[in-house]
């Protein structure tokens, strides 16, 4: 925000200071505890009166000199030079407020060098005790050096009470600064062991040899314990909650543990290996490998320190991208482009998008993410993400990735960034919805005479948007299950709901013959006889067939969300007493792939790729530690209701764990903030763009959305988890930490509700069935599951809501977007007019007169409103 | 676009910025002399080798003994100073060394290969006759390299009006070379270190001659030929550098110009007089001189750079949050530092001459 960003793409992601560090820290830690290395070996020489180990001493000193002085040295100023390149602003904060410290360390560092200097060039010309005096000196100087910047280094991964009362000595001895230092110390002194094993097995002679390198094997063995034990205690000085995060909440921290914990063993079994008499052909290589061995334990553990610190550079004062954390909610109001100093571009427009995406990334990714390069690479990391998903990722990326910042901009400039990475960087098409050409659907309107036909019959299906997750072999979200109602309704003046004595059958269509989702649709049954047909079994009131398995996928491979089912009535003899037709709607079109990768199945618009399934199997496992995607590969069946349960097909689940809406709608809402009914359509089949466009009843056509009735989906969250916090489940807070609510003020205001039982009531607006005063039917839910609409009756309790109504979300008069007549069949049937059955006083239909009494509900009698 | 919305908002300082300032042209002041020894000797020795004659071989030798000497702490000495002019002048020299980040950065790396070749070729000296003049050229031609970054950068930051440059091209590849003063500046610096490693060569002769090594004596007309004949020609770049700089950037009329105006030609004078001394071989007066005008140069230096940010920034701005103990503490450190390090070379000392004593 304040200094200008180096602009690197395959360098970025810090690849430059990780490469610089690791080298220096591993030099660096030998300068240390190789400067004691040398005094007392010079001692031992001393002690047992041995020229040959003085000789040793001698050139190892050499080697020590030209590798710490020189590599050591310069790459130390070197990651000065480095760190104030890449993160200037930190860089800044941390030379001024500890530019004492640091020049103290300067003064050692003088020190270091004279004394390494004497002590090398005056070796054996110096009386003894003097020489070891320099020596000594040389060690204490470089102890010191590593006391300051230890205190430093740390300070960044655990500021400790400088965060409140900014104290130098509060920073300085911060909560991690004595363990971390001994565990240094005594790291310094292994790595001294580790160089030692390279000088001393090139030793000629072969006594010496073998005193020498088990002499060095002390060196590694004996602090090795020590080390063990301060790491301990350096673990448990972070704060606990710190804790959790490094070695619980970061998956990618995981390789770095294991290897620190796996080279552990090797170092120390090197150790000993070395200490065993062998020849110089077989000791040199193996104390080369511990060498490097030295270098990626060494490397695992700094990675470690340096991940735990995410997404900071300071902990809880200064993010990874130079953002103080206090600055935050100023930058996300008023935006990056408006308070960053280094950007060419203060708005955003259709033309210079991808530029801005560049600058916000330089600003606010870069740090941490390469292009291109092997860290932290972004476009790898984003492959699976189109524009508006990785847009979505992006404005909750910090909630469950505990190393990510909060986005810190305004919802515009985080579009741009989504837009630069998924279509910039990865080519995603910019649309994720790409209004897709519908083929127009016609449909033979049944014939009704009204003068000689005795029968009425209303047929609709349970749900008015159904979706189906057809991914192979991983169908693990929704059973292929529709279900279809009718009542058959025998005219006169006081009609008659028939439910004996009559046979009611359904056919699909003719080419949706095979319904089986276990075949892609290239491999569907074209064998015309296999059409899809079943009985309707007497249910309360009416007819109903459950379980009708259908996909959206016809045998010529068009996609078909609406499926026209004939349904007859016929009487004990057989004979035909009323047929109608009705669509039973059946999607694919699910928006998993926006954020999970994988191409659509069928026609470039539907279709669950396995994928995409895979990465849901797979976040699910990264993010609550499941093996789920190893056992779908091996073939097992992993269903989500078998843990979360599903009161719509009666699933238990787990008792601890949120039900299957709750965690899908809790989860993903936490990336679908501040979004209005766009966030539902991310997912549900719902937009008015796609290639389904399931919300299609009267309430979309007068422009009411999901929200209206459902509430925003932060509340429709909030309410499924309240119910499941209420119950005592742990999972429910995690997810609602950060949902604020937006129809009330406070989450206490918040209804919980029971998912498929506690629905928005139709009565919540349509006040005695009234023309409402409200447009949000949120938070009042119907009491059980005989309150809902698809279970309701009129005031008579003999005609169901949806007979008359049709569906949820396909109420009549309903526009379908493949053809004006499809979900309006009966209407235009029996009354000519895609109007609820009966409007405009058309109760002649199944009264054969006209009537004067509002039997079926209130407020009846009239004209349609909306029409 | 307004360069001053450019300029990065400062952090706070601990103490006055007065301490700072005066550690700043302190450590410099020993950085920069150290550095000239460095690369001044280096050069010589270059220039030594190409001319192939005989005495080049033992003033050759010693230059190769020292130099990873003069290195070690022209980078030593280079740390302070540098920590010093980031804590007063940070927000526009993090600034300019992102510009130039590629090249800024590369400093390191070519710094290493410098000085890994001035060990070879102090290891190799004797061995390599022809190879020591591709290891020593190695150096110098790196080490000038270097130099002429540095100048950029130290130019760079006081060009806020440049910056701009930035928006259009952030890879790290930009360089100040549109300065005019950027050329005779670098040149100005690269000519003084050759002048100062040759006097440098003059007192290490002068002291080996005052210890009966009659041979030094050559050493002390080769150093004092190079001291004289460079700082001629640097007189003239100086005058170059100073036309150079922009018109009423120093004006007469204000306390700083006038100021300027006596430390230069003070500093002029200096250096007459000590090309006058260096002609007659006077070591010790030429040291003298020498000494200082290079202070005098190093206020300059300060004048020039505080003049150029006048319009953006001064230090006294910087708002301070006084921590006063850790300054302390530092003193302390230094202070016995330096008592230490006495100590250590009166040692070192006192061991080679024993040494000597006993051959």
């Amino acid at each position: 925000m304040n200094y200008p960003i180096w602009q690197l793409d395959f360098f970025g992601g810090g690849l430059l200071i990780a490469v610089i560090a690791v080298f220096h820290v591993y030099i660096s830690h030998f300068a240390v505890g190789g400067g004691l290395f040398l005094v007392l070996t010079e001692i031992k020489g001393y002690r047992e009166n041995d020229p040959a180990i003085l000789a040793y001493v001698r050139k190892h000193t050499k080697f020590f000199l030209l590798l710490t002085m020189v590599a050591g040295g310069l790459s130390g100023v070197g990651i000065w030079f480095t760190i104030a390149l890449l993160n200037p602003a930190a860089t800044s904060m941390l030379i001024h407020t500890f530019v004492f410290a640091w020049a103290i360390e300067w003064v050692f560092f003088l020190i270091e060098i004279i004394a390494l200097f004497i002590y090398h060039y005056s070796f054996g010309r110096m009386e003894r005790k003097k020489h070891l005096l320099i020596g000594w000196i040389y060690f204490g100087a470089a102890w010191l050096s590593l006391f300051i910047i230890n205190g430093i280094i740390d300070f960044m991964l655990t500021p400790g009470s400088w965060i409140e009362n900014g104290n130098f000595w509060s920073g300085f001895f911060n909560p991690t600064f004595w363990p971390a230092l001994f565990f240094r110390t005594f790291l310094t002194l292994i790595i001294a062991g580790l160089f030692g094993f390279l000088t001393s097995t090139w030793i000629r002679e072969q006594e010496l040899r073998s005193t020498m390198v088990r002499y060095c094997a002390r060196w590694l063995l004996i602090p090795f314990a020590l080390l063990l034990g301060s790491a301990y205690w350096y673990k448990t000085a972070l704060p606990a909650e710190l804790q959790t995060l490094i070695f619980q909440r970061m998956p990618e921290m995981k390789p770095f543990i294991s290897g620190f914990t796996l080279f552990s063993p090797v170092l120390v079994f090197g150790g000993l290996l070395l200490a065993i008499r062998m020849p110089g052909k077989i000791s040199r290589p193996i104390a080369g490998t511990m060498l490097i061995i030295g270098l990626l334990y060494m490397g695992c553990f700094e990675f470690i320190r340096e991940g735990g610190r995410r997404p900071y550079i300071i902990r809880d004062y200064m993010y990874s991208t130079s953002l103080l954390k206090k600055d935050v909610p100023q930058v996300q109001e008023r935006g990056v482009l408006q308070l960053a100093k280094w950007v060419q571009h203060r708005e955003i427009t259709d033309d210079n998008r991808l530029e801005v995406g560049r600058e916000i990334f330089n600003i606010l990714c870069l740090s941490c993410h390469s292009v291109g390069g092997p860290l932290n690479e972004i476009k790898g990391l984003t492959a699976n993400f189109s524009p508006d998903g990785l847009d979505a990722m992006i404005s909750g990326m910090h909630i469950f990735h505990p190393y990510m910042p909060p986005f810190a901009g305004t919802a515009v400039e985080r579009t741009a960034l989504a837009h630069y990475i998924a279509n910039g960087l990865n080519n995603k098409p910019t649309m994720d919805k790409e209004n897709p050409a519908l083929k127009e659907k016609f449909v033979d309107i049944p014939e009704f005479d009204p003068d000689k036909d005795e029968y009425v019959l209303l047929a609709w299906s349970r749900f008015g948007m159904q979706f189906l997750f057809d991914a192979q072999p991983n169908q693990f979200l929704t059973p292929p299950k529709n279900a279809l109602h009718a009542q058959l309704i025998k005219r006169g003046e006081t009609p008659e709901i028939v439910s004996e004595d009559v046979t009611l059958s359904y056919i699909i269509e003719e080419k949706f013959p095979s319904p089986r989702i276990d075949k892609s649709p290239d491999q569907t049954n074209r064998d015309h006889s296999n059409t899809l047909t079943g009985s309707l079994s007497p249910a309360e009131g009416g007819f109903v067939a459950e379980g009708i398995s259908i996909t959206p996928y016809s045998t010529t491979g068009d996609f078909d969300p609406y499926q026209v089912v004939t349904v007859e009535a016929r009487d004990t003899d057989g004979t035909l007493l009323a047929a109608t037709k009705v669509v039973v709607p059946v999607s694919t079109e699910l928006g998993c792939r926006s954020c999970h990768g994988g191409d659509w199945r069928v026609d470039n618009r539907a279709g669950i790729s396995s994928t995409t399934a895979e990465n849901i199997l797979e976040v699910h496992d990264r993010l609550s530690d499941t093996d789920l995607l190893a056992k779908a590969s091996a073939g097992q069946s992993v269903q989500c209701q078998n843990c979360h349960s599903e009161p719509l097909i009666q699933a238990e689940g787990k008792p601890q764990h949120l039900t299957l809406s709750a965690s899908l709608h809790g989860f993903h809402a936490n990336f679908l903030r501040e979004r209005g009914a766009e966030s539902c359509n991310f997912c549900h089949p719902s937009s008015a763009h796609g290639a389904t466009r399931s919300f299609r009843g009267i309430h979309q056509d007068i422009g009411l959305e999901c929200t209206n009735c459902h509430g925003s989906l932060e509340d429709h969250a909030l309410s499924l988890l309240k119910a499941e916090q209420v119950k005592g489940k742990k999972g429910a807070q995690r997810l609602m930490n950060n949902l604020q609510p937006q129809e009330v003020t406070t989450i206490t205001e918040i209804e919980p509700r029971t998912p498929w039982v506690n629905q928005p009531d139709c009565l919540n607006c349509h006040v005695d069935f009234e023309a409402p005063d409200s447009e949000s039917a949120f938070n009042t839910w119907t009491e059980n599951l005989a309150g809902l609409f698809r279970n309701r009756t009129d005031e008579s309790g003999q005609l169901f809501c949806s007979a008359c109504h049709s569906s949820p979300h396909s109420l009549y008069p309903a526009k379908n977007p493949y053809g004006e007549e499809l979900d309006n069949i009966q209407p235009l049937q029996y009354q000519q007019e895609p109007l609820p059955m009966g409007s405009n006083r058309n109760c002649a239909i199944c009264h054969t007169v006209e009537m004067e009494d509002e039997m079926h509900h209130p407020n009846m009698l009239r004209e349609f409103r909306n029409f | 676009m307004d360069a001053a919305t450019l300029i990065p908002t400062p952090d706070t300082i601990p103490v006055s910025w007065g301490w700072f300032q005066a550690l700043l042209l302190l450590t410099f002041l020993l950085h920069i002399l150290v550095m000239n020894i460095m690369l001044g000797t280096a050069f010589i020795a270059l220039v030594s080798h190409l001319k192939n004659n005989r005495t080049s071989n033992s003033l050759t030798r010693e230059i190769a003994k020292k130099l990873p000497f003069a290195i070690a702490f022209a980078v030593n000495f280079g740390v302070a100073p540098l920590l010093f002019a980031q804590v007063l002048y940070g927000h526009f020299l993090y600034t300019s060394s992102v510009l130039m980040a590629t090249f800024w950065l590369s400093i390191i790396g070519l710094l290493m290969i410098a000085y890994y070749a001035a060990y070879v070729y102090k290891y190799k000296h004797d061995q390599l006759p022809s190879g020591r003049i591709f290891l020593i050229g190695l150096t110098v031609s790196l080490l000038l390299i270097i130099g002429f970054f540095f100048s950029n950068n130290m130019t760079l930051m006081l060009h806020p009006e440049s910056w701009s440059r930035y928006l259009e091209q952030p890879g790290g590849l930009l360089l100040n070379l549109a300065d005019p003063t950027l050329l005779p500046r670098y040149l100005h610096f690269m000519l003084s270190a050759i002048a100062i490693g040759g006097l440098s060569i003059a007192i290490f002769s002068s002291y080996k001659h005052s210890r009966g090594q009659q041979d030094a004596q050559l050493g002390i007309e080769s150093g004092c030929k190079w001291f004289a004949y460079s700082t001629m020609v640097n007189i003239a770049v100086g005058f170059w550098f100073y036309f150079s700089l922009p018109k009423g950037m120093l004006a007469h009329s204000t306390p700083q110009g006038i100021f300027f105006i006596i430390l230069l030609i003070a500093g002029l004078g200096l250096s007459i007089l000590a090309i006058i001394r260096a002609l007659s071989c006077r070591v010790l007066a030429v040291t003298h001189l020498t000494l200082t005008a290079v202070v005098l140069m190093v206020f300059m230096r300060d004048l020039v750079r505080r003049a150029y940010l006048k319009p953006w920034f001064t230090p006294q701005d910087l708002e301070v949050v006084p921590v006063y103990a850790p300054f302390i503490l530092f003193l302390l450190s230094f202070i016995a530092g330096l008592a230490l390090i006495g100590w250590m070379l009166k040692l070192a000392f006192e061991a080679n001459a024993n040494e000597e004593a006993q051959p």
